[in-house]
């Protein structure tokens, strides 16, 4: 499989304070990364890192590198809205636009110039059926997405993000203020994604890295620790400090 | 201070170490019942067993409870397998013992064949060789499992030498053939507690390294 993602010897610093140091990892095509760790230990700033949602954060300041396709993104000059795109983001708490379930997804393709109207319902559609929420909202998409459910929601968001057709999609903590039957579903959501994109999850959640994921990092005050294949991270890791973490040992 | 998953893991762990205390009486009484020619010591290796088996049924539910309310990863993982597994074997054991008994309250009243020198050394190997399997798991020590592994050579070969003497005094006189087979059998049944015991001294290793060397996948 291909490399998706390469990060070389990324720092990143609040002010003077570096939040994650020297990272260096890849991430195969068609995968998925879980980042597990303690709060504060960097996952978050690092994904951000990964479609430059930090650069809005006023005095902050990277190092090193990161390449989608063997293309560094890192360069000021590099097309932020191109590479947002191109990696989209689902976020702890669903954030649907305060309009139509239908308007949500037709939203980001019409700002990205698609005018054909039956194209923009087919791709609603598709999206919807992918995300597993066309049976629950197709007679009311013209109503609007607030009135759904958390669960919804979220799928909703997932379906706004893949409608636009990315091929990275970051995860920060999207399932945690879901329910048990709403996790579920964004679980094998996830499954069924990862055939055409490359999805990193931020998750707090050990058993649902476990669950969802192929490979899983390991996180501790800025530092990667450990990065293996998920099997080997939770019955057998490499390191003490990992085994700690995952064993609830950490003190 | 250990936390409430960790006593859960002690309690479970301390019942399977009790259930290896038992499969080793067991063991050593079976033997001693048929080299004695003691029926009492044979009926109570029988009445016994039962004590296996409602440990290995308390076990197996505290071990699906602990996978179940509290996930365990990596080492805490590997030791509920190597519990939840080794407790089969030890029950198994369990019901080989018995199967001696129940052969030396058949053998009851025959004349004794021979002084029986082989078997009761495959039963003491077999009782030396769960006491280190256990000693293994409690220390962490993979290679002191891994000689508990090489032993069940020296029960192995002792089967086969039981076998050859026997089947040569079946062929002499046919009248020990019914004896004689009685034996066999416990030599087979001391053979197969022999396995068990190779079975969770591989698991152990599994535990300590989180290897999985079985079937030659070390040699």
């Amino acid at each position: 499989m291909n490399e998706k993602i390469r990060v070389d010897n990324l720092t990143f610093y609040y002010g003077d304070k570096p939040a994650i140091k020297n990272i260096s990892l890849s991430v195969r095509e068609n995968s998925v990364l879980a980042l597990i760790g303690p709060s504060g230990c960097g996952k978050s700033t690092f994904i951000r890192c990964l479609n430059r949602m930090n650069d809005i954060i006023p005095n902050t300041r990277t190092e090193g590198d990161i390449l989608i396709d063997n293309e560094s993104i890192t360069g000021n000059r590099y097309d932020i809205t191109g590479l947002r795109r191109r990696v989209g983001m689902v976020f702890q708490k669903s954030n649907p636009f305060p309009k139509s379930i239908y308007e949500n997804i037709a939203y980001g393709l019409k700002i990205n110039g698609l005018k054909n109207r039956y194209e923009i319902e087919s791709i609603v559609e598709q999206s919807l059926k992918s995300t597993a929420l066309w049976d629950e909202v197709k007679d009311r998409l013209n109503e609007s997405a607030m009135g759904l459910s958390g669960g919804q929601q979220q799928r909703l968001c997932i379906a706004r993000t893949i409608a636009v057709k990315p091929e990275i999609i970051l995860m920060d903590e999207p399932a945690s203020a879901l329910d048990p039957i709403s996790t579920q579903k964004i679980e094998e959501l996830i499954q069924d994604l990862k055939a055409k994109y490359t999805i990193v999850i931020v998750t707090h959640n050990m058993q649902q890295a476990a669950r969802v994921s192929d490979y899983t990092a390991f996180f501790y005050i800025g530092d990667l620790i450990e990065l293996n294949s998920t099997d080997v991270i939770f019955t057998k890791p490499d390191l003490e400090m990992t085994e700690n973490y995952i064993t609830g040992k950490f003190g | 201070m250990a936390t409430h998953f960790e006593q859960e893991l002690e309690n479970v762990t301390i019942k399977v170490f009790k259930m290896a205390d038992l499969a080793i009486e067991a063991v050593t009484k079976s033997v001693e019942a048929l080299k004695t020619s003691d029926m009492n010591l044979a009926k109570k290796v029988i009445e016994q067993d039962t004590a296996l088996d409602t440990l290995e049924k308390e076990i197996d539910e505290e071990c699906i409870r602990i996978l179940v309310t509290r996930q365990p990863a990596a080492v805490f993982l590997r030791l509920v397998l190597v519990i939840l597994k080794s407790n089969t074997d030890l029950e198994r054991i369990g019901d080989l013992s018995s199967n001696i008994a129940k052969e030396c309250i058949r053998l009851s009243g025959k004349p004794t064949m021979k002084a029986l020198v082989d078997i009761p050394r495959m039963a003491s190997i077999a009782v030396e060789m769960i006491k280190d399997a256990f000693a293994a798991i409690s220390e962490k020590d993979a290679d002191r499992a891994r000689e508990v592994i090489k032993r069940d050579d020296e029960i192995d070969e002792l089967n086969l030498q039981v076998y050859r003497e026997l089947f040569s005094y079946m062929i002499e006189n046919p009248y020990t053939v019914s004896q004689a087979l009685g034996l066999i059998m416990v030599a087979k049944s001391l053979e197969r507690i022999g396995d068990h015991v190779t079975n969770i001294a591989e698991r152990s290793i599994y535990y300590i390294e989180g290897k999985d060397i079985r079937h030659g996948a070390e040699q």
